[in-house]
């Protein structure tokens, strides 16, 4: 059998070194489309061949690596990644297709850091040794920041490095939670290994209550900043906004911290010394970010920095959804990832169109966009009614599935969240309505639509929402399948 | 026969004669077969060590042994040695005293290895001195620059100060066990732990060592050495010579003091703590990117310096491991100053600080590969993922955390995120700020010196295995039966 999963994983990586020594734009973007396509068509290969009714990981690849430290270059795919490394390969070649014509400085380094990104995000998603698995993770980090630093906005250092230092630090504390279980299980076993699976699985053996709430507590603060979430959410307002409207789409595809909210951190949580406990952290930052979010969306000038706060209220429900334990909030809360992915591509997209054609991305500078950009106009309409929820797209599904299922066993959490629901809903029609509708406002001069690289980008990415909420089942079973073999897990100690 | 268990230091001896002898009767302008010479005789040294990895013997009365300690810092090093020979064909052209830098240099090596293959404390001196004495010479091997004269001044006082507090606290130990063996000093280890004797050849020892190693606060000299001796003897210098402070100190403290361990370790734990502190914060400031190196080689040595805190088989084999790895980035990090140097001064050759960051400004256009090199240098020694820096860390930080110490790995953890600042700082002025400066043809010498250190640090952080095995092999010397 191929090695299909290092081919996922090495493919944009190689193509994005073939990128950086491309001399014109031509050949940059045409190599980042053929990198980006050959990944789609690899990951749609390998969807049709997994078998959605098993939680297991599938395409294994095991190969030792440093063994005198347990060290093994092992990949797998599971219910919980399969649908990320989807997601990310369909949205990057319509990422690359999206800034088609665009003019910038360096454009073999931009294509080659947007390939970069897709191989370490996937390299995250794969990987099943934590030595791996952290290496993938800090080198998300890389490209990520030189996109910003090269083509962010004004602001563009501040952020960067603010990015940098605030997620690193969070890896380093990963770091030392990943040491504390590697060594834990090691004295246990009296073999070192890295191997996720196996830890996970040795991780209730640990006798010391307050050695596994310490590892749990250190993995929670990595990911969760990652997410982020409520109160360590500041870098993203400022990384988001800053970046390209490229950088700031694949900063919505860094899907790495619910990931690892479900993969790690959801089978070890009922073996903690105190699960209850967790459990509440979880809920509070969950249900605060929801709201906490909404409630900054709503006060935002600017309609990308609006947007950037609309998402710490949306992966609010990844964190809740996790914390409500039962099979329907969990998977809701894994589709909520794979809804928000999608949802928020296109609002990014927008405002990059908007800022670039207007100048400006103030809400009340603009003003009767839709007639003069009607094709937007349509996309931006529906990518907003999905994020605020709209039923029969994608967004209802996961928010409707996290809210219902986690009223069963945090209903206090539920209706503090429920209460955002109207804030969320506000601060969508207004600066929808501020910005798209009433009076054109003069002063923005000429104002051209979306060209049709771009219309055929956003189109396809507004059909799948439309797709997947209709019919959720092609990814949402594997995530049931997933949800479900976790929470057994819980049912066995009884939490 | 027993010199054949010190070949690697006969062809040194002899390639070290051969170069003297050689140049004193060929002209300045054919000097340059010098440095091949004393590159080739490094390289067959490092195959014959190589060769002879797992061999376990003593020899000359147990004075001298060959295990698996010995060997792997014999590699470390003739690695920087190599690097060291390979940079310096470029920087002694048309030198008329190139003969000297060669044969300085390979005499230090030796003294190196010597000092990893001491028994006894007597040796570990001499050689000790045999190593000092040449770099103090090679410090000030620009005998017209002021700087390169002041950073040879302060390192010889120093030194000598060193010397003179370890021979006094070998004395001490000498007068208390009645025997400089080591072993023989581990054995007697009772009588040192009972009597006051042993606590001031402890403070006396840390002192010598601390000062070779460059632990703050023996680190004055350190900054100003490594920065105002010319580039290719500093990558010798805390490439090289600080590795044999630590391998020194190993023997002494881990083997021979090992029962006053209660009185040495907490010295240690402090001293690490505080050297990678001050050394990374320091470091944060610098406008001499050779200054900045200097700050970053005091926070890496206190790194290492966990290893006597910890003192498990993996904190040990950890931190042999990690001076290997300082070996390749140090050293390259330094020849890849040197290259800047020398474009420098070919275009202004009274330029007074060639090492400034500003002349670093857009290094990714001026000298392509030297920029690329360098940034591999930084990121390793930041310990950046599938480099040998960060395996490194992450065996030596990790075995911290197995031994309960929660709160050093935390503190070395910041202390690696602070550095990762002034590191980047370097790669922002070579890639992101503008420059006017022409593109220059780089160096060959300095190419070949920096592209062998690059896949040195790449190999030993993608395929880790051997490094890691060799290293925990040589630290199961240091503490046969484990902790």
């Amino acid at each position: 059998m191929m090695p299909i999963l290092s081919m996922v994983v090495l493919i944009p990586l190689i193509f994005a070194a073939l990128a950086l020594f491309t001399k014109t734009k031509e050949q940059a973007r045409a190599i980042a489309l053929a990198g980006t396509v050959i990944v789609l068509l690899l990951t749609v290969y390998m969807y049709f061949n997994f078998d959605s009714t098993i939680a297991d990981n599938q395409f294994e690849e095991l190969a030792q690596w440093v063994p005198s430290l347990g060290i093994n270059y092992h990949l797998g795919v599971d219910g919980i990644s399969m649908p990320l490394i989807l997601l990310n390969a369909i949205v990057l070649p319509l990422l690359v297709m999206f800034t088609w014509n665009d003019e910038r400085k360096s454009p073999n380094k931009f294509y080659a850091l947007i390939l970069a990104t897709e191989g370490a995000v996937i390299g995250v998603f794969t990987s099943l040794d934590f030595f791996l698995f952290y290496i993938f993770w800090e080198l998300t980090l890389i490209p990520l920041f030189f996109m910003v630093s090269i083509w962010g906005g004004p602001n563009k250092h501040h952020a960067a490095i603010k990015f940098f230092i605030y997620t690193h630090v969070a890896s380093l504390v990963m770091l030392l939670g990943i040491f504390g279980l590697y060594f834990a299980a090691w004295d246990m076993t009296g073999t070192p290994t890295l191997d996720i699976p196996t830890l996970i699985g040795q991780f209730q053996y640990i006798e010391s209550g307050i050695a596994k709430d310490m590892i749990f507590l250190a993995l929670l603060f990595g990911f969760i900043v990652k997410i982020p979430s409520f109160p360590f959410h500041s870098w993203l307002p400022d990384a988001y906004t800053e970046a390209p409207t490229a950088g700031s789409v694949l900063f919505v595809m860094l899907k790495i911290g619910g990931y690892g909210l479900f993969k790690v951190m959801l089978p070890m949580l009922p073996f903690t010394a105190s699960p209850n406990l967790m459990i509440t952290i979880m809920a509070v930052l969950g249900s605060v970010s929801i709201l906490y979010g909404a409630f900054l969306a709503l006060s935002q000038k600017d309609l990308k920095r609006m947007v950037a706060y609309s998402s710490i209220s949306h992966m609010g429900y990844v964190t809740l959804g996790a914390a409500g334990l039962v099979s329907l909030s969990v998977s809701g809360a894994m589709f909520q990832q794979f809804s928000h992915g999608l949802i928020m591509s296109i609002m990014f997209m927008s405002c990059g169109v908007i800022n670039s054609t207007t100048g400006t991305r103030i809400i009340n500078d603009l003003g009767g966009l839709a007639k003069k950009m009607p094709k937007l106009a349509v996309i931006m309409v529906f990518t907003f009614m999905a994020s605020l929820g709209l039923p029969g797209l994608t967004g209802f599904i996961a928010e409707v599935s996290v809210l219902a299922g986690s009223f069963i066993n945090l209903p206090a959490y539920v209706i503090v969240a429920l209460s955002a629901i109207v804030i969320t809903a506000a601060y969508h029609l207004w600066a929808l309505q501020r910005a798209m509708f009433g009076v054109f406002n003069e002063k923005l001069g000429t104002v051209v639509d979306i060209n049709g690289y771009q219309t055929f980008s956003m189109g396809i990415i507004a059909i799948l929402i439309l797709y997947f909420g209709l019919n959720p089942s092609p990814v949402f079973d594997m995530m049931l399948t997933n949800s479900e073999h976790i929470i057994s897990l819980m049912a066995v100690m009884g939490v | 026969m027993d010199m054949m268990l010190f070949a690697p230091e006969l062809t040194l001896v002899l390639t070290g004669l051969a170069v003297i002898l050689i140049g004193l009767f060929i002209p300045t302008d054919s000097k340059k077969i010098l440095g091949y010479l004393a590159s080739l005789g490094v390289i067959v040294a490092l195959f014959l060590t190589v060769a002879s990895l797992g061999t376990e013997a003593t020899a000359f009365n147990d004075t001298v042994s060959i295990d698996a300690l010995s060997q792997f810092f014999k590699i470390v090093f003739l690695v920087v040695a190599l690097l060291f020979t390979i940079s310096g064909i470029k920087y002694t052209e048309g030198n008329s005293h190139t003969e000297e830098f060669f044969a300085l240099g390979l005499f230090a090596t030796i003294g190196m290895m010597f000092v990893a293959s001491a028994n006894d404390l007597m040796v570990l001196f001499v050689a000790f001195e045999l190593a000092s004495i040449a770099t103090y010479a090679l410090a000030g091997f620009e005998k017209k620059n002021p700087k390169s004269l002041e950073a040879a001044m302060k390192y010889f006082i120093i030194g000598s100060l060193s010397a003179a507090l370890m021979l006094l606290g070998i004395s001490y130990l000498y007068g208390a066990t009645g025997t400089t063996s080591i072993p023989g000093i581990a054995a007697n280890s009772a009588v040192l732990a009972s009597s006051p004797m042993g606590i001031v050849a402890v403070v006396l020892l840390i002192a010598g060592f601390g000062f070779k190693i460059a632990l703050v606060p023996f680190h004055m000299w350190a900054p100003d050495t490594y920065q105002g001796a010319p580039s290719v003897v500093s990558a010798l210098l805390a490439a090289g010579s600080k590795k044999m402070g630590i391998v020194a100190a190993l023997k002494v403290f881990v083997v021979a003091l090992i029962a006053l361990k209660a009185d040495w370790q907490i010295a240690f734990a402090i001293l690490a703590v505080v050297t990678m502190t001050y050394g990374n914060v320091v470091a944060l400031n610098q406008t001499s990117v050779k200054r900045m190196l200097a700050y970053s080689s005091l926070a890496q040595a206190g790194y290492i310096t966990m290893a006597f805190v910890v003192l498990t088989p993996l904190a040990l084999g950890g931190g042999i491991f990690y001076a290997l790895s300082h070996g390749f980035m140090k050293a390259g990090a330094f020849i890849a100053t040197a290259a800047v140097t020398y474009m420098v001064l070919s275009e202004n050759k009274d330029s007074t600080d060639p090492d400034h960051i500003d002349n670093f400004r857009g290094l990714g256009k001026r000298m392509p590969i030297t920029a690329l090199c360098l940034t591999v240098f930084v990121f390793a020694l930041a310990g950046i993922p599938l480099t040998a820096g960060y395996m490194s860390k992450f065996i030596l930080f990790s075995s911290t955390i197995q031994a309960g110490f929660v709160w050093l790995a935390v503190i070395a953890i910041l202390n690696s995120a602070i550095s990762l600042y002034y590191y980047a700082k370097i790669v922002k002025y070579m890639y992101f700020l503008p420059t006017d400066g022409e593109k220059i043809s780089e160096p060959f010498p300095y190419t070949v010196a920096m592209i062998i250190a690059v896949i040195g640090v790449l190999v030993i952080g993608f395929w880790s295995e051997p490094f890691v095995y060799w290293a925990m092999e040589a630290a199961k010397v240091l503490i046969p039966g484990g902790m």
